[in-house]
């Protein structure tokens, strides 16, 4: 999957559908950045123009979430927690781990699009400690084995398709 | 407003609901420090610094963002607001580099100062400077982000002021930043140089940029700005007598508030080129027999000019020498240097580069309004209820004025753009008229694209028929003849469209109607000018202060060098030259006789030049040989002279040609008046030290009319406008103060109520393009916001010598195509009169068979595409030409 083989008729029509809808910035790029994954720079100039704001605005916006991404994500994005509750519980090793086991660095992609690893300030979910997320998926209580069997799962996820 | 009882500190004040407790605090002496407050944005507690404590609830409030109440007992400088400030300033600076000692901002940055006064010096903080990039690749600003500390004035000025959109904050907590597009250096971003952010950053992050050391300003004086119409207030940074750095004044109720553009930030630098002349120079025998220019005292060069001048005179008669003034010089240097022509030397041959640069424009109009309408406040743009751009990008002309329609715009104004090119202000724009891609001539189609949109206007009852009838003659004849031209060009269904738009956007509505300066030079432009009057009489626009119609001046005095009559045809006060009452009072006045015969236009004195019927010119303030077309001719005809004076600051190609060189002081280095576009008169006072033995030009023709032997002594310039204010009533109130206005016409207008009427235009015919098959691209030389004129001085100013971004010329892609040119290419333009070679851009703005081409750039060599021929008045259309473009 090459994700900058997105849908651009589909950009170009949620673009157009918010026309003239100034407050409609946030919904707008959140229904981009839910059908293509990432909201390609390309489109900020568009979406500015749309909405008659300045194209260093809509950027601005775009980048204080961290719901938006201007780069494209692997289909997977794991999200492991350094929270103080996980960091107590040694989540700087499974993070250690994760990255060793995906060869990825924090904010990186893999190049076949397939892992992002992220990491995340707290998951709200300490009673779990140490966590992690994949999509909208919670792993807690994870240890070296646990993490081995997740990544394996979504690893062999990739046979499948 | 309800008058509001509060108390600030103890003290009993009084204030109106709505205003801030900053802006209460500072009405009465009460000092707040603040970082991110600036009286032309709006608030914004960005930086906490104006803390206050609510005395009863113990409440700290940003003074800044805090409506005063009824009843507010407030403190603002206890403990503990101290002690908060304190920490603030100590957290800014532990997140600051520790670069204080070898910062540019050095003693002036607000942050320092605030640490001083509050007495922060060690922070006792663990120190983590944010290090990002220092950017220098531009010529202009200087950004080094490290020391940013996110009072979001810059960006605030960037789109509440400027409205260019080139930054605004990126990211979250620490990495947060004023960013431009992707991040990309500012030169790759909509940013224009205005420099407005650079004036108010408060620390070392926004810094202008210098090509070596120019020291630190000792002190700022404020001066008016000698390049466009705009007419800004400029505080100037001294040191050693020189100018090294410029800001917007902080006097109240100038043109541009805290805003300026690229060129009054950053290129007034050429003051102190190495160009500048020092002292008089006459030609003489050199040592090797050939002749040469050698210093002279004053009294020797003068003498020359004088004697030779005068010996001319006697032997061929007062039409044998043409004068030449300038739209830079001053109201009073014009109104002295026409004076001397007509009346020391009995001829009307006086003119200037004006005639061709935005003055045909303000003569029709002059004419059409029947000089009822000459103000024209910028600021009023603001209040307008509607804005028609024609053919304008003042981005380019005037950026200041700029600002205000897009401040309009952004706050709801309807503004719509008539347009072949795609401008500016398009964003902005609710409605965009423009000719239909197929139309071969695309100019010619804009007078029937506004009629039409006047007779929608009418058809939807969106007029103003009691204006139209009260003050106009010629509506129904006009409509007929519109709906004529309009059968014979049938409008294209998206032409339909956006006018229909349009009409709706203006029915009802007195309009502000903007008007290239540069209209009546290219071809069509007649036409253009009266249709847009014709707009202007239909919405009842002329009379009002926000409405009517606005002509960005290209140059400081365009509309002051017309008003005081360095034009052939008319005298001071725009009183024509046939106009035998006004003819004899000015007689009267100067005890003198005056011919009624116009003198030589600018292609007339060349002509005259080559075919020796012109013997002698005197040059006041223009470098003939880069700013008019045919320069090779121009020099050749110059050459064929007997006698050239000029008076200049620099030394130019045209300078080296004189038999006399008089060296001239700049605007900032002598007293003088400029009337601007809106017909503001604005006086200024010497700032810095004029170069070596240079003098201010009117002294200079002060010493000449001594040597010519004529009685009255130019000695002060009070003198001069004293002469002004009885002789001319129009600049009855010239320097009484600082800023003056015209006055509009007191007789014949309609107004008045003695019967005169506006007059509809008439509507001419659409001409087939003028195009021959063998040069089918037409050439549009126009002005980008980088040069003023030709460039003779912005091109000398350090920074601009760096910045060569926009001197492409521009095509539309699918001619790029056609012609097989390759990205990265170069063309040569090739047009009856000469031809030029430049790399180019495509421009997705231009329609099919027009090349763009700036002016000012590579020593204006562009200028020579055009013909001399095409400078007759009075729509001298030198500005657009026939060319073929060949690959290189």
């Amino acid at each position: 999957m090459d994700p900058n083989q997105f849908d651009r008729e589909k950009l170009h029509e949620i673009i157009s559908n918010y026309r003239d809808r100034r407050w409609a910035l946030i919904p707008l790029l959140q229904e981009v950045q839910e059908e293509i994954g990432f909201i390609p720079p390309e489109s900020i100039e568009p979406i500015a123009e749309a909405l008659n704001m300045f194209a260093s605005q809509v950027q601005g916006v775009i980048t204080f979430y961290s719901g938006f991404s201007l780069k494209p994500k692997g289909r997977y994005v794991l999200r492991v927690c350094r929270g103080t509750a996980c960091h107590v519980k040694g989540s700087r090793s499974i993070l250690r781990l994760v990255k060793k086991e995906l060869e990825l660095e924090e904010g990186e992609t893999s190049p076949d699009y397939r892992f992002t690893l992220e990491t995340v300030a707290c998951l709200g979910a300490c009673f779990l400690a140490p966590t992690m997320m994949v999509n909208r998926d919670y792993y807690g209580r994870l240890n070296p084995t646990k993490v081995a069997s997740v990544l394996g799962e979504y690893r062999k996820d990739k046979e499948d398709d | 407003m309800e008058s509001i009882a509060l108390t600030i500190n103890g003290r009993k004040v009084t204030c109106r609901t709505g205003d801030s407790l900053l802006s209460v605090a500072e009405k009465n002496g009460i000092f707040i420090p603040t970082l991110c407050n600036h009286p032309d944005l709006k608030p914004y507690g960005a930086c906490r610094m104006c803390l206050v404590e609510d005395e009863k609830s113990g409440r700290l409030m940003a003074a800044c963002v805090t409506p005063a109440a009824k009843d507010m007992a407030v403190l603002t400088d206890t403990e503990r607001i101290i002690s908060h400030r304190k920490n603030i300033v100590r957290l800014m600076i532990a997140e600051h580099p520790e670069s204080c000692i070898v910062c540019s901002k050095g003693n002036r940055c607000e942050l320092r100062a605030l640490a001083a006064r509050l007495g922060v010096a060690e922070t006792r903080l663990y120190p983590m400077p944010n290090y990002k990039p220092y950017e220098e690749l531009n010529p202009f600003i200087v950004r080094d982000l490290s020391k940013c500390i996110l009072c979001g004035k810059c960006i605030r000025a960037d789109h509440e002021l400027v409205a260019a959109g080139a930054i605004d904050y990126n990211d979250r907590g620490f990495p947060s930043r004023p960013a431009t597009l992707m991040e990309k250096p500012l030169e790759e971003s909509t940013c224009t140089f205005c420099g407005t952010c650079v004036s108010m950053c408060p620390t070392g992050a926004l810094s202008p940029k210098h090509a070596g050391y120019v020291g630190t300003p000792e002190k700022e004086k404020d001066s008016v700005c000698g390049f466009c119409g705009a007419g800004c207030s400029l505080a100037l940074g001294m040191a050693a007598q020189k100018v090294i750095e410029v800001n917007p004044s902080k006097v109240k109720g100038s043109v541009n508030g805290a805003t300026l553009c690229v060129r009054g930030h950053f290129t007034h630098d050429y003051l102190n080129c190495e160009d500048r002349l020092y002292e008089p120079m006459i030609r003489v025998r050199g040592e090797n027999g050939e002749p040469e220019l050698r210093a002279a005292d004053w009294s020797e060069a003068v003498s020359r000019a004088a004697e030779t001048l005068a010996g001319i005179k006697r032997t061929h008669g007062p039409g044998s020498i043409a004068f030449i003034g300038s739209p830079r010089c001053s109201v009073e240097e014009n109104y002295l240097f026409q004076k001397i022509a007509r009346v020391l030397f009995g001829t009307n041959n006086v003119t200037s580069t004006a005639t061709i640069n935005g003055q045909a424009l303000l003569r029709r109009m002059e004419e059409k309004t029947m000089g009822a309408a000459r103000i024209t406040p910028i600021a009023e743009l603001e209040k307008a209820e509607a804005i028609v751009t024609v053919n304008s990008d003042m981005g380019h002309a005037v950026p200041v004025a700029d600002y205000h329609v897009r401040r309009a715009a952004r706050a709801g104004t309807p503004l719509v753009t008539i347009d072949t090119a795609k401008t500016g202000l398009a964003p902005f724009a609710g409605a965009r008229i423009r000719p239909d891609n197929s139309t071969t001539d695309p100019e010619d189609r804009i007078p029937a694209l506004i009629s039409a949109l006047v007779l929608k206007i009418a058809d939807i009852n969106g007029h103003d028929s009691d204006f139209v009838s009260r003050f106009t003659s010629g509506w129904d004849s006009y409509k007929t003849a519109a709906k004529k031209l309009l059968a014979g060009q049938p409008l294209s269904p998206a032409e339909e469209n956006e006018i229909a738009r349009a009409a709706e956007m203006l029915a009802g509505r007195k309009t502000a109607i903007i008007l290239s300066p540069a209209t009546m030079e290219q071809r069509h432009g007649a036409r253009i000018a009266e249709a847009s009057f014709n707009l202007a009489l239909v919405s009842g626009s002329l009379g009002s202060r926000n409405a009517g119609i606005f002509i960005p001046s290209p140059e400081s005095n365009t509309a002051g060098a017309l008003d005081m009559g360095v034009v052939p045809d008319m005298l001071p006060g725009r009183i024509p030259l046939s106009d035998q009452d006004g003819r004899e009072q000015l007689e009267r006045f100067w005890n003198t006789k005056l011919s009624p015969d116009p003198g030589l236009d600018l292609s007339a004195i060349i002509e005259a030049a080559e075919s020796g019927h012109l013997k002698g010119l005197y040059i006041m303030g223009e470098n003939l040989l880069r700013f008019l077309p045919e320069p090779d001719r121009v020099e050749a005809a110059l050459k064929n002279l007997d006698f050239i004076v000029v008076q200049d600051i620099i030394d130019t190609r045209t300078a080296r040609l004189a038999d006399v060189v008089l060296p001239a002081a700049a605007f900032a280095e002598k007293s003088g008046s400029f009337t601007n576009m809106e017909g503001r008169i604005q006086s200024f006072t010497p700032v810095a030290a004029a170069p070596g033995r240079a003098l201010a030009d009117w002294r200079i023709l002060g010493l000449l009319a001594q040597k010519m032997g004529y009685p009255e002594q130019y000695a002060t310039i009070e003198k001069i406008r004293q002469e002004i204010r009885k002789t001319i009533p129009m600049y009855a109130a010239l320097g009484n103060q600082r800023q003056e206005w015209v006055k509009n016409s007191e007789k014949d207008t309609p107004f008045a109520g003695n019967g005169a009427r506006f007059e509809f235009g008439p509507i001419e015919p659409h001409k087939p393009a003028d195009t021959k098959p063998e040069k089918p691209f037409t050439a549009v030389l126009g002005s980008l916001r980088w040069h003023i004129g030709g460039g003779t001085r912005t091109a000398r100013s350090s920074r601009m010598k760096k910045w060569n971004r926009d001197s492409h010329a521009r095509l539309c892609p699918s001619d790029i195509v056609a012609l097989g040119l390759e990205e990265g290419g170069r063309i040569r333009i090739v047009s009856d009169h000469g031809s030029i070679e430049r790399s180019f851009i495509a421009d997705s703005g231009l329609t099919s068979g027009r090349v763009f081409v700036p002016l000012g750039f590579h020593e204006n060599d562009a200028v020579s595409l055009a013909g001399l021929k095409d400078l007759k008045p009075p729509a001298p259309a030198w500005r657009t030409c026939g060319v073929e473009i060949e690959k290189i």
